[in-house]
Formats: C-alpha cells, structure tokens, sequence
C-alpha cells in the first residue's frame, strides 16, 4: 500500500514537472514520459523524432522483438533487465540531468526502422550520441552493440553505456528485494530443518549405511570420468543427427562428445566394475558349486564383452588405435 | 579375505625372507621399466626452469633467492618501477617480463631446482661429476621410479595382498596419465611433484594409522617439500582437513588423528610459508582456510572427548555441544567476515575456476585460455588410465568393505580428483594415483581370489551347513554395516575351469594394458611439444622442427638485447632456447602486461607500432599453422588475446568486430575489417600468397581459401619464416628517417621501384594504410 | 691399469694450435725476437718467380714457385719473405718445400717478429743445406691469406650473384731483387667484372706480367672483383677433442664449430617464399646450405647437436669405403649469419693405436684436422685441439 502510494507520488510530481517543462523540446517531452513508463516505448514515427539530427541528448534504443513467433528467446531474457535498467535509470535521473533517452522498439512496432537499418538480428543496442550542445560528436553516427556473449546483465549494459556517454549522473541499477524469494528460501529452510529434527532417528541409519555411500561415491566418479564435466561446461548437444535420418550416438573427434554418448561409456564403466565387484566379491562367497561356475561365466563373459565393445567405441573416437578384443 | 588362503603359501621366516627379496627385485625391475618407458626421446622442455637451475648451481642458493632476471639497469620504466636502485649493483641481463623484470626467486616454485641441485652436489661429491642438464633430462624419469614405490607403499597400507601393492607400483610406473608428465626432458614442476604428492598422502596415513609425531612431522616435511615444487599443493591442503572432516562427521575422532593432524598442520603451515613465493598465504587466502577451520575443530572436539572423559554428566555434554555448535559457528561468521573485509585473500582465480566452471571464462579469460585448462572428454580418461578406468570405481567399493580411515582417505581422494580431472584436464595427474591405487585393489582382489591351488571342499554335509549359517550369522553380526556383497563369508571358488577363465582374462586385459601404454607413450607422449613429428606415408617418422629452428635462428643472429614480443605461450621456449627476452611468459603474473601484448596483436599496426616502441620490442614472433594445418597457432588462439585484452580496454578492442555479420570466426574474404588489419592476421599470412598460384592460397587449418590480395606490412618487415612457416619473425622498423610515416614510406619506395605497376594499380598502393 | 706411456713426440695432453689468428695482440709464441733496425740481408735474388694466385675456394691459396740464387759469397741459410704488418695475421700454413724433391719434409718457417709497429714482418724460411754461392734452388711456397675477401657490393639480395673483392700486388712481395716474374690468377668463373692493372685475361684465369727486374719491396697494387656465388665459410672457433677409452676400445671425436658466412650479407630480409621456390632447381647461392664432412672408415655413431638440442636433419652414410656426415644446419646460413653446434663420433681405437715395438708405450695416430669438405672451402680462425688421454696416462 504504502509502497503504490510513493510511486503515485512520484508519479504525480514528474508529471507535473514534464507539463512544467514541456515546451522545452524533444528532450524534455520524452523525459517527462519517462519518468511514468521506462523504457520509452518507441514506434517508428518516435524512432526518427528522437533520433533526428541536431539532438541534444543521447539516446539509446533497444531493437528487440518480443513476440514470440520471432522466437527470439534472447530478446525475451533481456526484457526484464532492461526494463530494471529503464526504471532505475528513470528513477536516478529525475531532472534529466544525464540528458539520456532509453527506448525500446518492438519490431511489431518499427518494421520501417528495421528495415532502414537493414537489421537481421534482433536484440541489438544503438546508441545515438548528441550532436549539438556541449558534448556534442561530430558524426552522430549511433554506436552498435550485439548480443555476442548471450544475455547481458542490466549491469553490464550500464557500464558499456558509461564508456561511450559524455559525463553526468549515472544512476545505478537498483534491483528491488525479491521478497518472495527471500521468504520462500527461508521457510524452505526451516521446513527441512524442522523435517530433519523430525526424522532425524529414522535418518540417521540412512546416512550411516554404507552401502549408500558407497553407491553415491561410484555414481559420481562414474559420473565426472566419464566425462559430464565436459558436458556441462561445454553444453555439448545430448544426441546429433547423422545426416541420413537416423541418430549418431558417439560424436567424431577425440576431444568431442555428446551427451547420450557419456551416458553410454559411464553405463559401460559401470557393467564392467560391477562385473570386477562381482567376480571378486561375491562369486567367493557362493556356496553352490554350480551357480558358483555359471556365476563366473556369466559375469567373466560380461566383463569380456563389455570391455571388447569399448575399445571398438574407443576406436570411433580415436582411429589409429590399434587393438581390439575379438568380437567387436 | 582371500589373502588368508595365501598363508600357507609360504610360512616362517624363510618364506618371509624370500618373497621379501622377491618383492624387493620386482619393485626395482618396476622402477627400472617406469624409467626406461620414459626414455623415447629427450629434449629439454620448458627452458626456463633449466636456466633457473643452472643460474642455481652456477651462484649458489642465496644469489638464486636474490635472482632478479632483468637486463639493463639503464632502462627508463624499469628504473621506474624498481627504484631505488643501488648503483653498485652490477648490471644484469632481462630475459624475462621485459621491461619490468622478474624477481625469479620469489616468483616460482624452487623445489625442482634445489632438487637438482643437491644431485647436482651430491653427485659431485662422490666425485661422479654429471652435466646439470642431463641431470635436469633424467629427473623426471628418476622420480617417475620413485613415485611407483610410493604408490607401493600407500597401497600396502590399504590391504594386506601384498600383490596390490606391486600392481600399483606398475600401474604407476607405465600409466600414460603419467607418462605425459615425466617423460625424459620434461623438466617441469609436475616431474617431482607427483612423487611428493603420493609420498606425502603415504605419510599421512602412516600417521593416522599410528597415532605417531614422527610420522606427522613427516608428512608436514615433505609437505613443505611439496608446496616447495607446486602449486598444486592447495589440493593436499584441502584434501588431509577434508578427510579429518569426515572422520569427525564419521565419530571417528581418535587421539591418533588428534596427533597425526596438529602435527601436519602446525609444523607444516610453518614450512610452507617459508617458500617465498607462498609466504603468508596460509593464514590469509581461503585456500587455506578449510586447513585452519578443521583444525580449531578438532581442538574442540578433543576438549570435548576430554571432558566426556571425565565429567559423565549426560546434560553437560548437551550444554558442551552447543556451546561447541556456537564456537563453530561464529569463528566461521569471523572468518566470512575477515574475508569481506579483505585481511584474508579470498579464493585465488584458478582455484575458484574449479568450483564454479563458467567463472573463469568471464572473468580470467587467462586461465580459460590454457589448452590445459580446458574441460576433459571421456576419451581422454580413457587414453590415459585404460582399463584402470573401470577397475577403479570397482576398487573404490572395496575400500568400503573394510572402511578403515585410510580407506576413507581413498574413497575421498577419489571422489575429489575424479571431479577435478573431470574439470581441467591438467588435473588428470592428480587423479592417476589413486585410479592406480584402486585398480590394483581390484586386480590384485580378483587374482588373490583366482589364483589359488586349492580348492574349497563343498560343504554338503548338513552338519557343516548348520555350521556355515551360524558362522554367517556370526560373521554379520561382527560386521554390522558391511557391505551387501561381503555379507557372507569368503568361500573360494570351487573349480578350476573358472579360474583359469578368470586368470585368463584378467592377464589378457593387462597385456592389453601393456600393449596401450606402449603405443601411447611411443605415439604421443614421446615428442614434447617443441618438435612435431609426423609420420610419411611410407611409415618413417618425419620431425618438424620448426620452433627450433627459429629459436636458434634468434639466438644466432639477433643482437643480445633484441627484445622479442610474441603470445605467453612461447616466453619460456624463447628465453632459454632463444637465449632472448621476452615481453611476457608462461608465468606471467601481471594481466595489463599480457594484455598489452594481445592488443598490439589484435590492433591496426598504427596502433600496435607505438606499443611496440614503447616496450623496446625488436622483433615479434608468431606461429602459424596454415602451411601445414598445425592447429596450435597464433590465429587459433587469437580470440584469446583480443579478449584479454577487451578486459583492459574495451574501449578499443571489441572481440564482436573480429567475427563476420553472421558471428563466424573467418579469416577468408569475408574477414571482418578489422580482423584483417589486425597485426596478427597481417604477420601470418604476410606473403602467404606468393606460395600459391595466384588466388589459389590455402588455409590448412581453417580450411579456408585466403583473399586474393594478401596483407601488406609496413611497420614490420619479414626477418625469418621457418622451413614450414610455423614460426614467423618479424622486425620492427625503426623510425622513418626522413620523419614519414611507414604506410607512406612503404608507398613511396613501392612506387619509385615499380612505378608501372604503381600506376597500373595505383589505387592498391594508396589504399596501403 | 697399468701406466701407458703415449709415445707421440707432438702430442701433449693438451695442444693448443692456431692456423691463423688474426688478433695480434696476442703474439704467436714462436716469434722470434730481432733487432729493431734489422732488414733481411741482400744475400739472394729471385732468378725466376711464378706466382699462382688461386681464388676459387672461400680464402687466398697462392704459391710461388720461385728459383733463388744466392749472391752473397758465404753459404747462406735464412730466406726472408715479407707480409705487411696488417696481413701476417691472416696468413697462414704457409708451407716452402724444396720444387725438385716434394716428397722430403717441409722447410723449417717461422714468424720472426723485431718491431711490433713495423709495416712489414717476417717469414724465417731455413733452408736444410745452406745454399753455396751463386747456386740456385727452387723453391714452392705455398700458404693462404683468411679474411682477405670482401663482398662488393657488401649487401646483395637473396637470389643475387655474390661478388667478392680482393686486392693485391701484382708484385709478389719479395725481400730480394727479382729479375723476372709473372702473377697468375685463377677464378672459379670467368664473370670477373671489375679489374685494375690490365692483365692477361684467358677465361678462367688472369695473367699479370711478366715483369723484370723488380727491386725488393716493391708493390704494385691490382684488384679483382670476381664472381663468387658461394658462401665463404669461416670458422671463427674450432674445438676438437679426441678421448681415448682404453677401456671401451673407443676413439671419441668431438668437434664444436662456430660457423659464419662472411659472404655478402642479405640487403632485405630473408624470404621463405623465395627460398622456397628456388628449392627446386638448386641454383648457386650464397647461402650454406649443408656440410659434408668425410670420416674415417669405420666411424660409427655420429651425433649432431647444438645448443638447444639434437639437430634431425643429419645424414650419415656409411660403408666399407667412405662414412660420410652430411649435416644440414636449421637454417641455411646467409651471409653474416651464424652458427655453432656440435658433431662428434666414435670409431674403433684399433685402427689408430699402435704398440710400440719396445712395449713400453702406444702411437696414436689421428688426422690434425678433419672437418667439413666443401669445394668452396672452409677457413678457421682458431683450432683448439685437445687430445684427452686415459686417466693415468703418462
């Protein structure tokens, strides 16, 4: 309640000041409208109003398209940062002492821009600086930004701004406090504690079981040697196709993988240490005879095949390997 | 176990005599094979460690502490940053970190010269007077021996087979993990610091076993001895707290660990700090700190155990366990807070790269660019532990079966570097002692169960059946928490067929394993990365010996004092086998000095021309593939340069403007500008052309066919392009004379030599920049 | 062990020689020390004087055949022969030999030293049986003048013809009147586009005289400026060592060079791509490509390193009649480039080590000097040889 009543406030008053200093120009009209909605929501008429040339400002227009039949999922993430770095800027520069404009264009809105400015990929940053006044540039040609290295931290933005704009006020991002994260974490919390204190007798001899720790250890080195590391570093695909319709399951090249592809070698380390387990602790421990030996050709005979298909999965990868067991 | 099967095998004091002797005879065999694998080829890599070491024989320990690898006293900006300066101080020579010089001494780790060193000295003492430098060859392999009779020793400990012990002394010996580390002349710090790394965790449980100072005091000195050799010793700092950790979590806690770990952790913090280069770094960066926290909480739980001892007071001991619970927490809220505040270091970059995988690509593109650094694919594990690679999960579950601390120890040294080498593929080192270690515990489990004359009679009679369930019944309540395939008692195995089919097997698999080491080692570990070898179609080897060559060609007939610029990866190679100095190496410490070089590399030559003069630069040095599709070149890590030095400026460099429209890395016609005007792009592929027929030129590595007009140079000029162009030396033009600019002086001479041409195309020649 | 005694009269543990050293402020210690004012005594006159001046190789081979006469009336002994102060130092294996009987040894030279500021200095030729008055001898004198080459134009580019330049009198200097002589020169082609003192030009070869009655001492300068598209090869060090094993049977030979081509230097840079291209056709360069050096018979493990390592482009090819070394330096070796590096070998002791007849001591015998082979010639600076005997040696 009392949080809506500040922003009316605040509202109410930078109203006043726009109609105060609407006579002022360009400028001050689109100010005075930011201060109600950051970042301005430009059309293509706006576009050229506020960048035409002479201009006494900067302005720095966002050419995004949100829609999703664009399916520009970048566009998309970095709508809520932008919009952030819009209301911040908007709330740190009251009076327009920065003289800088943020806008965004929708490509719904602007496909005149787009097109003018031949533009294939979208979001992209322009950033028009002045070109008359004191910090005025000569050219006034706008400076580009791509998306190059994925979606951008309202942060980041600021201080690729900051480079390029002439000196003045700029306002910090301010990030408002995610109460209900805040909350949720924390009753998350006391819930698992309050569970813990709970249960904690019927936990402990879990924890204490040996046997599951022992399966968590073999599960996660079989996890990192075979290589997920790589996988979650890399974000290497799960499957490819093999160009004839069909999947390829093992990726070419030596230092190249796929996703299904390291679940396939960790199953296969698997089987064959559990074979090891198996013919060494449990085949002794069998008091049948018989079973005993079907015990040991079953497993003896895993192990060997299993072994025989990874080295021929290793040839894939490496083709001048030389050996193999017979029957792969 | 199976091992009591063995017993009789051979008994009393003959018998210990003889299989000790054997024992002895094969561990020395072992060693032998571990060295004599290593010995394909020799050549010294890097060069800078074997000056080191040479400076060190030459003047002495206390002039090497004192080394200050710089070159001219006169120099304006090293006056600058090293001032004051005494003026009796003789003028030494800058072979490094031109121009601010490197204070070797307390820049890297000593261990490995002091080591050579001493053999150097002892080995003079006994009057056998050996070359330093064979010295410096044979170290790795030396140590190599010596590592596989550690792994001996920390795998007795685990088990009583004494089979285990040997398979991992020669799974050590001949692993190719290893191998790429230590063969002969590759005479860096990992050379000695797997030996120290093994050796060390052998005397750590030796003294958790015992209880004993000694062996504490041990560990702490060869601790020190460690931290002395590599930076890698962060992971026994981490790994000997961790594993306390969990035996305290385990209620564990035992007078003995209390003993083994003050012991460790007192005297060797002590030794570590005093190597220069880690000084206090012990008590104020983080990586420590984990050492420090399990060590105040093991002093309280000791005081804890103590009171227990004596005060049976049921709700006294509650009180003392939160009061404990509070002291844990608010030194933990002290240390957060010393670490906010700034008085203790927080994580170092590379080791924080660890934990957080995608940190250091936006943060320290310097450590994301090392090949080494790089994430590891399964192949890799596979090709470098082979079949050790799914015996080791097996051995790691046999460490629970018992689940001593020592094999505690295991299982979390398992765990812990299967993630590391999974991370980096630089930590693959770390990983093989333990894969050694576990695999001979599961080899050596199989044949000891395997190899037995004897057969077990078939208990059929119901009488011994009665008898067998009780000792179950017995056997599991001894062994409450056991594991659920060890339930039951060991039997044997009943008939001879399985065994020889089982013993059958597991030989083949190890002859396999032989087979791959082998070929491995011969193939791809024996040429240091200072010589390509190819092979001819006819099968002969064919070496490619262009770094060489240029570096020689350097140290031959370049002034003494040429100042030669070239990527970090080459500074160590260039100030030994080049004999120069170097604007930045492999252990440059300063980012804005590497980036300074990036952005002469990635620049426009007007530019990089004023970097280059600014640094005295005489000649830059790049390596490029395209010749003969080497994929290690300059061009390849190009990217890297531009984007460490877009993090010095950014408002000059911007890694977008060297990809095309479509965000492809091109080095074709459709380059981007500002790609081909880079001095990086214009020394690779300067007169690349005249190769090829005309508009024919072939990039090899990228595959791509190059523009028909090549680039033009003008403040550089072509000095010398090794036999298969991977090494291109260029010098960098004084200043004009008559005051023009190159472009135009380069223009200008063009134009009086072929003034036909100039006028048939007499746009290209003004368009020269 | 028992003691060895190595019975080799020359041969000390250590043996410094220098063919020719040009740094003369460190004097040859056989120098002779004579009197400030002394000049050689007027006792001969040269009859007849043929002077062969042969430039083919990378330094000056001449030799004089020259018919003395002595026309003093005393038995006389001591020939002089004159070099200018400035070029004693770069002469050397100077050789005089009786023309009628070269098989007998050679005639004891020396350098004799009187004045160091003197412009001219000495050879001391001592005749083995003095002349008797008014009899004549004939004698060859042969020895080679290092460094005596200049490239004109000192800097040429990487393809171009290399031209070297060499000054001399067409007067052999002579400390006795001549009654009648004639300078040869000898080219290796007959591209020689500069020249003084009109010569007799016959292809390869220039012609100088003759002249009569030249008077002792005097000069008359000429200068060729010939092609020679070559590198000039020059050793600025040569140490050789030779170690014998008596225990392993074994005759270690070891030679560290310090090569430098004083060949033209390259006036551009070097350019890979058109070293490259004229790969192909191999045609005559300036630039050293690669050393053959011929061993002994039976030469066996040859190695080839330098400073950073081993050197992989060596051949060695070896049978029952020549072991020949073929060591191709990293880089070819244009003019002003340098190289060092090192080559050595073994070769069975056997056929080096005699027993003395008296057995109480060994003869070694083993080349002074082996070394490259090249046809365009390879001169040393320094030669320092060492001859390393077992431990125990006498």
């Amino acid at each position: 309640m009392k949080l809506s009543g500040v922003l009316s406030l605040t509202l109410l008053s930078s109203l006043c000041l726009g109609a105060k200093r609407s006579s002022g120009g360009t400028f001050e009209n689109y100010h005075a409208k930011s201060q109600s909605y950051a970042p301005l929501r430009l059309d293509d008429a706006s576009y050229d109003e506020l960048t035409a040339t002479p201009r006494n400002h900067s302005v720095l227009v966002l050419l995004t398209a949100l829609e999703a039949r664009f399916g520009c999922q970048l566009c998309r993430d970095f709508q809520p940062e932008w919009d952030l770095l819009g209301r911040s800027w908007a709330k740190g520069d009251r009076h327009g002492d920065s003289r800088v404009l943020l806008g965004t264009l929708d490509f719904a809105d602007g496909k005149g821009t787009f097109q003018k400015l031949m533009l294939q990929t979208a979001p992209i940053f322009l950033l028009f600086p002045p070109t008359s006044g004191r910090n005025a540039k000569p050219d006034g040609q706008p400076i580009r930004y791509d998306f190059t290295a994925g979606p951008q931290s309202a942060e980041q933005v600021v201080g690729w701004m900051s480079r390029y704009l002439p000196d003045g006020p700029k306002p910090a991002v301010q990030r408002p406090l995610n109460y209900v994260r805040i909350i949720t974490v924390t009753t998350t919390l006391l819930g698992v504690l309050s569970f813990l204190s709970v249960a904690y007798p019927y936990i402990l001899p879990v924890i204490q079981n040996r046997n599951l720790w022992a399966g968590i250890s073999l599960i996660t080195i079989l996890l990192f040697t075979s290589g997920h590391m790589f996988n979650h570093i890399r974000k290497v695909p799960y499957v490819a196709g093999n160009g004839q319709g069909g999947i390829s399951y093992f990726a070419g090249g030596f230092s190249n993988q796929f996703g299904m592809e390291t679940q396939i070698v960790a199953a296969m380390y698997g089987t064959l240490s559990f074979a090891t387990i198996a013919l060494a602790l449990r085949v002794p421990r069998m008091s049948d005879p018989k079973r005993q030996q079907l015990a040991v050709f079953i497993w003896g005979g895993v192990m060997f095949g299993m072994y025989s298909f990874l080295l021929s999965v290793f040839r894939i990868k490496n083709g001048g390997y030389p050996f193999h067991l017979p029957p792969f | 176990m199976a091992v009591e099967v063995l017993e009789p095998f051979l008994k009393g004091d003959t018998g210990r005599n003889t299989r000790g002797l054997l024992r002895l005879i094969i561990l020395c065999t072992i060693a032998a094979a571990a060295v004599a694998s290593r010995l394909f080829s020799v050549i010294l890599d890097p060069w800078f460690n074997f000056r080191a070491t040479k400076y060190l024989v030459q003047n002495g320990f206390y002039s090497f502490w004192d080394w200050f690898d710089d070159r001219e006293a006169s120099h304006p900006v090293a006056q600058l940053v090293y001032e004051p300066r005494k003026p009796a101080e003789e003028p030494k020579r800058t072979r490094t970190w031109h121009p601010l010089g490197r204070v070797t001494g307390g820049t890297l780790y000593p261990g490995l010269m002091v080591t050579s060193g001493i053999i150097y000295h002892v080995l003079r003492f006994l009057s056998m007077p050996v070359d330093i430098r064979n010295i410096c060859v044979l170290l790795a392999p030396g140590f190599s021996g010596l590592t596989a009779f550690a792994s001996y020793l920390i795998t007795s400990e685990m088990t009583t087979s004494p089979s285990a012990g040997l398979l991992a002394a020669i799974f050590m010996g001949i692993t190719p993990g290893y191998i790429s580390r230590s063969v002969a002349g590759s005479y860096d710090n990992e050379a000695i610091a797997i030996f120290l790394l093994v050796f060390t965790f052998f005397l750590w449980i030796k003294s958790v076993k015992n209880g004993s100072a000694m062996w504490g005091a041990l560990t702490a000195l060869f601790y020190g001895y460690m931290v002395s050799a590599w930076g890698g010793y962060v992971f026994i700092t981490n790994l000997l707290p961790l594993h306390t950790f969990v035996l305290i979590c385990m209620g564990r806690y035992s007078p003995r660990l209390y003993v083994s770990y003050s012991t460790w952790f007192a005297l060797g913090t002590l030794a570590s700090m005093q190597v220069p280069f880690v000084g206090f770094l012990p008590i104020r960066s983080s990586d420590h700190m984990s050492a420090l926290g399990v060590f105040g909480l093991l002093q309280l739980v000791a005081f804890v155990e103590f009171i227990r001892q004596q005060v049976p007071n049921k709700q006294f001991q509650t009180l003392l366990r939160g009061l404990i619970f509070v002291v844990f927490v608010v030194s933990m809220g002290v240390l957060v807070l010393l670490t906010v505040s700034g008085v203790i270091a927080p994580w170092s970059g590379r080791f924080y790269s660890l934990w957080d995988t995608g940190y250091a690509k936006i943060h320290i593109p310097i450590i994301a660019s090392v090949s080494e650094h790089q994430p590891t694919a399964w192949p890799a594990f596979f090709f470098d532990l082979n079949l050790m690679i799914w015996l080791f999960p097996a051995g790691v579950y046999m460490c629970f079966q018992q689940l001593k601390d020592e094999h505690v120890f295991v299982v979390i040294y398992a765990v812990l570097a299967s993630y590391f080498a999974g991370v980096m593929v630089r930590l693959m080192l770390t990983l093989t002692p333990v894969v050694c270690i576990a695999a001979a515990l599961a080899i050596s489990s199989i044949l000891d169960t395997y190899l037995v004359a004897e057969n077990p009679i078939p208990k059929e009679t119901q009488a011994n059946g009665q008898a067998t369930s009780d000792s179950i019944k017995s056997a599991a309540d001894v062994i409450k928490d056991s594991l659920r395939s060890t339930r039951n008692p060991v039997l044997g195995i009943y008939s001879y067929v399985s065994k020889a089919s089982v013993v059958g097997a597991v030989t083949t698999y190890l002859l396999l394993f032989v087979l791959h080491c082998t070929w491995v080692t011969s193939n791809a570990y024996s040429s240091p990365s200072v010589v390509l070898a190819s092979k001819l179609p006819d099968g002969s080897q064919h070496i490619i010996d262009d770094y060489r060559e240029a570096y020689y060609w350097l140290r031959q007939n370049t002034p003494d004092k040429a100042k030669i610029m070239s990527w970090w990866d080459y500074g160590y190679q260039i100030g030994g086998m080049a004999d120069r100095p170097t604007l930045v190496d492999n252990n440059t410490w300063n980012n804005t000095h590497i980036a300074t070089v990036g952005k002469a590399m990635s620049s426009r030559e007007e530019v990089s021309y004023p970097i280059l003069r600014q640094h005295d630069v005489d000649y830059v040095l790049v390596v490029f593939g395209g010749l003969l599709g080497y994929s290690g070149d300059d061009i390849n890590k190009f990217l890297w340069m531009v984007r460490i030095s877009e993090g010095i400026w950014p408002d000059e460099i911007n890694e977008r403007n060297y990809f095309t429209a479509r965000g492809e890395y091109r080095v074709d016609d459709e380059a981007t500008p500002t790609m081909r005007n880079s001095l990086m792009y214009k020394m690779s592929y300067y007169n690349y052309n005249a190769l090829f027929p005309a508009g024919q030129a072939q990039d090899r590595v990228r595959g791509s066919k190059l523009p028909a007009e090549g680039p033009q140079l003008s403040t550089l000029e072509e000095a010398f392009t090794s036999e298969n162009w991977i090494i291109r030396i260029y010098k960098v033009k004084d200043l004009d004379n008559v005051g023009r600019d190159h472009g135009s002086a380069v223009a200008f001479d063009k134009g009086n030599k072929k003034k036909k041409t100039a006028k048939r195309r007499g746009a290209r020649v003004l368009r020269v920049e | 062990m028992r003691s060895l005694t190595l019975f080799a009269a020359y041969l000390s543990s250590i043996f410094t020689t220098a063919v020719a050293d040009s740094n003369l402020s460190t004097p040859l210690s056989s120098h002779q020390i004579l009197p400030d004012n002394f000049k050689p005594p007027e006792v001969f006159k040269n009859a007849n004087l043929l002077r062969n001046i042969n430039l083919e190789k990378g330094y000056v081979r001449e030799t004089v055949n020259v018919v003395i006469e002595n026309i003093d009336a005393n038995e006389q002994d001591t020939y002089y022969i004159p070099f200018k102060a400035e070029a004693i130092g770069n002469v050397g294996g100077l050789e005089v030999k009786d023309k009628k009987d070269p098989e007998k040894p050679a005639f004891r030279s020396e350098v004799v030293e009187y004045d160091p500021y003197s412009p001219t200095q000495f050879y001391r030729v001592t005749l083995p049986v003095p002349l008797a008055p008014s009899a004549q001898q004939t004698l060859a004198i042969s020895y080679h003048v290092l460094s005596a080459l200049a490239p004109l134009p000192a800097a040429i580019n990487q393809q171009d013809k290399q031209y070297l330049h060499y000054t001399f009198s067409t007067y052999w200097p002579s400390a006795y009147l001549t009654e009648k002589q004639k300078t040869k020169v000898k080219f290796s082609t007959a591209d020689v586009p500069g020249f003084t003192a009109e010569p007799l030009r016959e292809g390869k070869t220039f012609t100088y005289g003759p002249f009569e009655k030249t008077p002792a001492g005097v000069e008359q300068e000429a200068s060729v400026r010939y092609e020679s598209t070559r590198p000039v090869i020059h050793a600025t060090l040569l140490e050789r060592d030779i170690e014998i094993s008596q225990w392993g049977g074994n005759l270690a030979t070891e030679e560290r060079y310090w090569l430098t081509n004083k060949g033209a230097h390259l006036s551009g840079h070097f350019s890979r791509v058109e070293w490259a291209r004229t790969q192909h056709y191999n045609p005559p360069t300036s630039a050293l490509r690669m050393l053959t050096l011929p061993l002994q018979v039976g030469s066996l493990n040859p190695y080839f390193t330098d400073d950073i390592g081993n050197v992989s482009t060596s051949r060695f090819r070896s049978n029952i009649r020549e072991a020949n070394l073929e060591l191709k330096p990293r880089y070819p070796l244009f003019g002003g480039w340098n190289y060092s590096f090192k080559v050595g070998w073994d070769a069975s002791l056997g056929g080096f080590l005699r027993k003395l007849k008296n057995g109480d001591g060994y003869v070694l015998r083993v080349p002074f000097l082996e070394g490259p082979k090249m046809s365009e010639g390879i001169s040393y600076e320094k030669v320092d040889l060492r001859v390393i005997l077992p431990e125990g040696a006498t």
